[in-house]
């Protein structure tokens, strides 16, 4: 895709004072964002986290001390042109009403006098890498749903290739479940595109979601903790802090696991036409954890739980009495396989590769386990590993 | 029946302009009962067409003028915005002086005739215009204005590209509002003799209903066909308002 690449953001005692107000709304804050990477800056309301954000485009003028892009302080160019050279993305979207989804992608590039057919072939690439189909092009924005619409809010951020992006609560407006759909679709992007990203968000799960690093800040703009998601949440510096990531916090680790970071148990199989006196058999030994078997076909693909109904048959049914409740995915978040489970009021769930082949069981018990295990509270855990890319 | 006062008053300071109806022989001429004439009608069509002229120039000069001043005042409001509330009210105070009395006002600084009906009409079209330019730039949204700058937009950029654009449809609003009123007060600058379909309407017509209500008539359709015009100027210069959700 031809991108420039990305660049550092550093912070130097950046104060903001603003006029009337007795203290600074971002007092001395210093802070380097490794070029390629995202910060998410998180805290409650008036803690000064869009106020540093928008010391970066001029947007809010910095009283005293310095932020660097790259090697180069913001103070050296002109506002207007420092603003082209860095993506902005706000709650509110934004978007030119009277101006055509391609038009508003190819807004900056304009202004930074490219060529028409040059404009035009960016909007398009950039409608393809937001997964919108090309027609919508020509439509206005008012005809696009609110989801659509910050997708193209997105793409105009990225249109003139930014050096840094600034993400003001991006997905803030969106219904909870488009709002997943879009972190998730902007995470792959990004492990496509590498910009250094500084996204602010009140929302610490969305915090631990989206960051490579999570600057947490208190009134004042001052950071009480720069850290990865995993350490913020197993080794969270001060009271602040931990009252902020708070209580559930062992819980939120679940966002950073995948099903496979975690020892599943083995589930007795049963086939179809299968002694039952065998299956019983299986079931008695003493490291099954399972209670009930798992009816599988030949390829080990599971295809129901065999009730005791089932086992007072001569042989294993082709129809098991129970049906298969949720299957759960090796590469599936930890958090959204135990909501799967208490959504369906169930204890177990078999875990499938991808060619769904069995390979054990994950239930409720071996969560709870890991919750209550210390490893789940203070040691780094070898696992750990964002579940995302 | 003419209003004698009126006619008095208007004697006094415009002397002999009103245009003196021709004394007719048509039958329905001489029954003043009759609501419509046609045979006169007919006969008379064609004097209705200078005043019609002088009408149609009074009222696009006075838009024309009223419009330009404005919208120049809009925009400085729009960069100074301590200066609205006085321009608000200086624009109102024009807006509230009865368009007789303004006309006797200005008659000894600039005279009978066309440049005092001028000054006039395009003052009335003030705050209405203005009124309606600072309501299109109060409803564009904020989080639009705040996307073009942090995008790199400059603030004269942010006017002309986004701002303006956004607005017309409350400035077009605003132009027809002003459009019809003016067509409407410019029947009375017969009485500073500037002319206009008003001629037709006053003096010896008084107690003639045929030629008030043709004048009438096309003040009618003039008023309809500038708002059908304004409006679709406006469709042609907003094609995004008609795309509705899908």
């Amino acid at each position: 895709m031809n991108e420039q690449g990305a660049s550092s953001v550093r912070y130097e005692e950046a104060t903001k004072h603003y006029r009337g107000a007795s203290e600074p709304a971002v007092d001395h804050l210093s802070l380097e964002v490794p070029a390629g990477e995202i910060c998410v800056l998180v805290g409650p309301s008036g803690c000064g986290k869009t106020t540093a954000m928008r010391m970066v485009n001029r947007t809010v003028e910095i009283s005293e001390g310095d932020v660097l892009v790259g090697e180069r302080s913001v103070r050296d160019l002109e506002p207007a042109q420092l603003r082209r050279e860095i993506g902005y993305v706000i709650q509110q979207i934004g978007l030119f009403p009277h101006r055509t989804i391609s038009q508003n992608i190819g807004a900056v590039p304009q202004l930074l006098g490219w060529e028409k057919d040059r404009v035009r072939a960016r909007s398009a690439e950039l409608l393809e890498l937001i997964g919108l189909d090309p027609e919508l092009g020509d439509r206005y924005p008012a005809q696009l749903s609110g989801g659509q619409q910050q997708r193209v809010g997105v793409a105009r951020a990225l249109a003139a290739d930014p050096l840094v992006m600034l993400m003001d609560e991006p997905f803030g407006a969106i219904d909870p479940i488009n709002r997943e759909r879009l972190q998730n679709e902007f995470l792959r992007l990004q492990a496509e595109i590498q910009k250094t990203v500084l996204f602010v968000t009140h929302d610490i799960d969305e915090a631990i979601k989206m960051g490579d690093r999570i600057a947490v800040m208190r009134e004042g703009g001052r950071v009480e903790q720069y850290a990865t998601p995993a350490e913020l949440l197993m080794a969270p510096e001060n009271e602040f802090v931990e009252d902020f990531v708070g209580a559930d916090r062992a819980l939120k680790r679940l966002a950073l696991m995948r099903v496979s970071d975690i020892d599943l148990w083995e589930a007795p199989l049963a086939h179809v036409g299968q002694a039952t006196a065998e299956v019983r058999a299986k079931l008695e030994a003493p490291d099954v954890e399972v209670p009930f078997p798992l009816l599988v076909d030949s390829e080990r693909r599971p295809l129901g739980w065999l009730s005791e109904r089932d086992l007072n048959a001569e042989v294993v049914p082709g129809r098991p009495d129970s049906p298969l409740g949720p299957v759960l995915e090796l590469d599936d978040v930890m958090r959204d396989a135990l909501a799967d489970l208490l959504q369906h009021e169930t204890q177990y769930a078999p875990v499938v590769d991808h060619r769904r082949r069995i390979v054990g069981v994950l239930s409720v018990e071996i969560i709870s386990e890991f919750l209550a295990s210390p490893e789940a509270r203070n040691d780094e855990h070898p696992a750990v590993e964002r579940p995302h890319g | 029946m003419a209003n004698p006062a009126l006619l008095a008053a208007a004697g006094e300071v415009g002397g002999d302009f009103f245009k003196e109806r021709s004394s007719g022989t048509l039958p329905c001429q001489a029954n003043e009962t009759h609501l419509f004439c046609f045979d006169w009608a007919k006969e008379n069509i064609d004097r209705y067409g200078t005043p019609t002229m002088q009408h149609l120039e009074l009222v696009l000069f006075s838009v024309a003028i009223g419009f330009v001043i404005a919208f120049a005042l809009a925009l400085i409001a729009h960069r100074t915005r301590w200066l609205q509330p006085p321009l608000l009210a200086a624009t109102g105070i024009l807006y509230t002086i009865p368009s007789i009395a303004f006309f006797f006002l200005l008659l000894p600084v600039t005279g009978f005739g066309r440049d005092t009906a001028i000054i006039v009409l395009s003052a009335y079209t003030l705050q209405i215009i203005y009124r309606n330019t600072m309501l299109g730039f109060d409803n564009v949204p904020d989080s639009v204005k705040d996307a073009a700058r942090g995008m790199g937009l400059t603030n004269r950029q942010i006017l002309w590209k986004v701002e303006l654009p956004l607005a017309t449809p409350e400035i077009i609003a605003g132009l027809r509002v002003a459009t019809a009123s003016t067509i409407a007060i410019t029947t009375l600058v017969v009485l500073i003799s500037a002319g206009g379909l008003g001629t037709e309407m006053y003096g010896s017509n008084f107690n003639f209903p045929t030629a008030i209500l043709i004048a009438v008539a096309i003040i009618a359709l003039m008023v309809l066909a500038f708002d059908l015009l304004l409006l679709g100027t406006q469709r042609l210069l907003t094609p995004w308002r008609k795309a509705r959700p899908r």
